[in-house]
């Protein structure tokens, strides 16, 4: 284990209780424990339990408002969609909560990641451990890509559950106005599951990297959620109207590309291409200022 | 009295290495040196300066005392020595690495305390102790279940191991974080401040556990404000002041400055410092004490004690024909010592 | 030294900036390294000759595409509730559209929403007119033969083929008609024809239309305010192939549950909005070629606003994009009178509309001047 051991001093088996360091476990191994041990911390930290539910029932809600809605007749079209088919309701709800509540509950984890960490103190234990910082930062990130995953897996699931329990199923109409089978259409909002998980991710990215610079998580979570704000607010002048291809923002919608036929592959393809940038941008920021910050909480 | 010349000057002056920008000096760095640092500074964007051309030599096996009051740079000497915080300019090496560079290769054999415990509150003491060892990309996860339980029996948190971390009580949390430090095979604990805020039962238990585990032969390397704690276990100490390192050494060492003094009391103070200094007493010996030799002060001598028996003085003195109106040896405790290195009340110096 | 691998290490993110940067600049970087394109002299009668004979025969090539509208006639709007359906958004912003073109009778025209679509599916004799959003599908009865998307004058204003023809019909004699340098759209190289108007009352600068080098389909149509040097409005492919599309995007059955309507003429009636305020209006053409202004009678609803600007709550409560955009618009209008009468202008770098008293609309890409000639003109 040490090379410098001098004689005279077998203390590397003194103190604890003699385990060999996992020299066979592999760096391989070893990640995925520490990534293993941060999904557990998110997910069974209450305040992120009580995030999914709210993520869960949002779906439920807009079904419920949908089936007391669609009684009353001529209805708008996405109503009169999602009454027709339960299917539906999964990108319904997508449409809905992309906007604002999903990127909020990334926020909240992503923007904690670091700073909740540095806050709290356990910072400087995990790099004394030593983490390592360059590795704590990546499987910080991959952990909140996990997160995007689970929370929009968690919204499709919920609003398939709900919208085949309140709607009847059968072939999907597309906004194109082709009709599609049912199990072509599970495997659309299958792609738009990633989709939309690949746009948090980016947002989750730029979460991380306002995480790294701060000791107060309150400050990261909402710079984010002001940013996801005032990005939807640029958009939606016409004068800046320029601006809008660069904003993160524009891009969380085109998951709707899985609902034309042929599947607009082109807009998604792009919006992947921003995602991407936002995340090799914020991920670099993020290493370069958590590997040589001065750690004082 | 040789020995006392040479921990003199090793207490006033700290050994400055002469290289003091590259890295730790060959010789210093050497397997029988747990801790080297060598000009080691930091300076913070305010452009304070925490810690100031620090030469630090902590010998494997000892418990060394880090000492200083509060705000002298003790604990971003140990965030340095941890690679949390980066130094301005010197080096530092743990374990024969250089920091922080090596810090994968020394920091898996270091068990650290910084700044008191930290934990996740919603989180059971055992389920914290996996969270820090599922960090260290060197431990072995077979073993985990062993050593978390053992790491917490041996700071008596058996019972409480399953309990949240927000129901414990301070001192369980104190001891929750030193079960943390000794969750692998360790050769070196740093502890910052291992019993600040701790009860008399809980200091008394920390410094036991110290002990023992000292006594397995693993380097503990803990920094105190308070004397009395390092007094009681510690080999060696250093002295920091306002980030400068102001001695450092054994702690016998230390106490050499302590040496008790012969104060004599005489209408013939001169007649008396005379005799003193025939004796050997107050020869070049200025460790100890403020006065150099024996000195007239109102009626009073005094020399240092040294090797000389108190009796054979007071028989030389009559025999001289001085006046022994008293006669004492007056001991100086450590504290002494500390209070002149660090300065009066210095809990509220910077 | 270790200021310097902190340097280095900041490096990495402004590297990743300059990466990303460099991707996303990509098109325009290989174009300017490329250079521009240089295609075989022709003449610019020679061009409009060609280009028209190939649109008439039919004979263009299978391809499709995406075409990008960008309109900045500096119009002093408001935040449009942005529905793409509506042809006034066109006025504002960029849009997006896309085109399959089979064959003259394999033609679909395809505008995205969010969460929405609009199609014009033209199959053989069969004309559809689709709208998700309001889950309609319209038979269009006694479409033109050739079936093409100039069927509707939303289309019209959409693609560059449509755009290009109705620029060369309006120039007439008062045009002159250039070649400009080579351009490159789409990634490919392009004749650039200008137009430009030797009306002194027109607003217009120049029109410029690039024509494919290979096959003179019209890839772009910019059309230049004068004093400008953006486009006013531009309508062009933004990526283009030439292969015959999937069969599948010209086959179209109603969905079930879908209103199914027949219409001879595709009407934005069924669009979200309503009856728009436009339509009430029947226009009529004074002029002719660059100096030919609309003469419409004001929608009733338009003389109510101007009558009561104050009740700005009203209007607003009223908030889709239309409405919004004319409030906007009725803001800015400055009270003129003259021989003509009385009333309220309107001018943007592009288009100027003269709203009078007695209730009647003009406009016209020209100066005001133009259109108080025409209003005087009863």
């Amino acid at each position: 284990m040490s090379n410098h051991e001098p004689p005279g001093h077998p203390s590397a088996v003194a103190v604890g209780t003699g385990a060999a360091p996992g020299r066979g476990a592999g760096p391989a191994r070893a990640a995925a424990r520490l990534l293993a041990s941060e999904t557990a911390l998110t997910f069974r930290r209450p305040r992120h339990l009580a995030m999914l539910g709210v993520l869960a029932v949002v779906p439920v809600l807009i079904g419920v408002a949908v089936r007391l809605v669609a009684g009353d007749g001529d209805t708008g079209s996405i109503v009169a969609q999602v009454a027709g088919n339960g299917l539906v309701l999964t990108f319904t709800a997508f449409f809905v909560m992309l906007p604002l509540a999903l990127p909020l509950a990334v926020s909240v984890v992503a923007g904690d990641a670091v700073a909740g960490e540095a806050s709290q103190g356990t910072l400087r234990y995990l790099l004394t451990a030593p983490a390592g910082r360059g590795r704590l930062l990546a499987l910080k990130y991959a952990n909140v890509v996990l997160f995007c995953l689970a929370s929009c897996t968690l919204v499709a699931v919920s609003a398939l559950v709900a919208g085949l329990a309140l709607f009847p199923a059968g072939p999907v109409t597309l906004l194109s106005g082709t009709t599609v089978p049912f199990a072509e259409a599970l495997l659309r909002a299958g792609v738009a599951v990633l989709y939309a998980s690949a746009g948090m991710a980016a947002l989750g990215a730029l979460a991380l990297a306002f995480s790294t610079l701060t000791e107060n998580p309150v400050g990261a979570i909402s710079a984010t959620v002001v940013l996801v704000v005032v990005s939807e607010v640029l958009a939606a002048i016409p004068q800046l109207s320029a601006l809008r291809p660069f904003l993160l923002t524009s891009w969380w919608n085109a998951f709707d590309g899985v609902l034309r036929a042929p599947m607009d592959t082109g807009r998604m393809g792009t919006g992947l291409l921003v995602f991407a940038g936002y995340g090799v941008i914020s991920g670099a920021f993020a290493w370069a200022r958590f590997t040589s910050r001065d750690v004082t909480s | 009295m040789n020995t006392a010349t040479r921990a003199g000057e090793s207490i006033a002056a700290p050994p400055s290495l002469p290289d003091k920008n590259a890295t730790v000096n060959a010789s210093e760095n050497t397997p029988e040196n747990a801790i080297v640092t060598a000009g080691l500074t930091k300076r913070f964007r305010g452009g304070q300066v925490a810690v100031d051309d620090l030469n630090l030599t902590v010998p494997r096996g000892s418990v060394f005392g880090f000492l200083g009051p509060n705000g002298s740079g003790k604990t971003t000497t140990i965030r340095m020595l941890l690679g949390l915080v980066t130094p301005t300019s010197g080096a530092c090496s743990v374990l024969g690495e250089p920091m922080p560079a090596g810090i994968a290769r020394a920091l898996p054999r270091v068990g650290a305390l910084v700044e008191g415990p930290a934990f996740y509150p919603y989180l059971s003491g055992e389920a914290n102790l996996r969270r820090f060892d599922a960090a260290d990309p060197r431990s072995d996860p077979r073993t985990v279940t062993r050593r978390v339980g053992e790491a917490l029996d041996r700071v008596g948190l058996g019972a409480a191991a399953g309990k949240r971390y927000r129901a414990y009580s301070l001192g369980m949390r104190h001891r929750l974080a030193i079960a943390a430090t000794l969750l692998g095979p360790r050769e070196l604990l740093i502890l910052d401040e291992p019993t600040n805020g701790l009860d008399p039962q809980g200091t008394r238990e920390v410094r036991a556990l110290i002990k023992e585990v000292a006594a397995d032969g693993t380097t503990v390397f803990v920094s105190s404000h308070l004397l009395s704690e390092v007094e009681q276990m510690c080999t060696h100490v250093g002295v920091m002041r306002t980030g400068r390192l102001v001695a450092q050494g054994p702690i016998a060492e230390l106490s050499a400055g302590t040496a008790p003094v012969v104060r004599v009391e005489t209408s013939d103070a001169a007649g008396a410092a005379a005799v003193l200094a025939r004796l050997g007493l107050n020869g070049a010996a200025q460790a100890g004490t403020t006065q150099a030799g024996a000195t007239q002060a109102g009626g009073v001598a005094t020399a240092e004690l040294g090797d000389a028996l108190p009796e054979r003085i007071c028989a030389a003195l009559v025999d001289e024909g001085v006046a022994v109106r008293g006669f004492a040896v007056v001991r100086p405790s450590l504290e002494d010592v500390y209070v002149r290195l660090t300065g009066e009340g210095f809990d509220v110096e910077s | 030294m270790r200021n310097g691998a902190r340097a280095v290490k900041w490096g990495v993110p402004i590297a990743a900036v300059a990466v990303v940067a460099g991707v996303a600049a990509a098109g325009p970087v290989i174009a300017a390294v490329q250079g521009d394109p240089s295609l075989p002299d022709r003449t610019a009668r020679e061009l409009v000759a060609d280009a028209t004979r190939k649109w008439q025969s039919g004979q263009l090539p299978p391809m499709s595409g995406t075409i990008v509208q960008t309109a900045s006639l500096g119009l002093p709007t408001l935040p449009v509730a942005g529905d793409v359906t509506s042809p006034i958004a066109l006025l504002a912003g960029s849009h997006q559209a896309k085109v399959w073109y089979g064959g003259p009778a394999k033609v679909r025209l395809m505008v995205p929403g969010e969460m929405s679509e609009t199609d014009l599916i033209v199959n053989g004799d069969q004309v559809w007119w689709w709208n998700s959003a309001a889950n309609t599908a319209t038979r269009v009865k006694g479409a033109p033969p050739d079936g093409k998307p100039e069927a509707t004058p939303y289309a019209s204003a959409i693609t560059p083929q449509q755009a290009a023809e109705e620029a060369l019909r309006a120039a007439g004699g008062d045009t002159e008609i250039t070649v400009g340098k080579d351009a490159t759209v789409a990634g490919r190289a392009a004749y650039e024809v200008v137009l430009t108007p030797k009306d002194a009352g027109s607003l217009i600068k120049d029109v410029r239309v690039a024509l494919d080098g290979e096959t003179l389909l019209p890839l772009r149509v910019q059309v230049y305010a004068k004093g400008t040097a953006e486009p006013a409005f531009e309508v062009g492919f933004d990526s283009v192939t030439f292969s015959p599309p999937a069969p599948e995007n010209f086959a179209f059955t109603p969905p079930l549950g879908a209103k199914v309507e027949e219409s001879t003429v595709p009407s934005f009636a069924h669009g979200p909005h309503g009856k728009d305020a436009i339509e009430n209006a029947a226009p009529r053409v004074v002029g002719d070629g660059w100096d030919r202004v609309v003469v419409a009678s004001v929608p009733e609803r338009l003389t109510q606003d101007m009558a009561a600007t104050a009740d700005k709550a009203e209007s607003w409560r009223g908030s889709n994009g239309v409405t919004s955009l004319t409030d906007g618009l009725l803001k800015s209008a400055t009270p003129v009178r003259g021989e003509w009468g009385s009333g309220r202008l309107i001018r943007t770098k592009l288009v100027s509309v003269l709203l009078t008293d007695d209730g009647r609309l003009v406009a016209g890409a020209v100066t005001p001047e133009v259109l108080y000639a025409a209003a005087a003109q009863k």
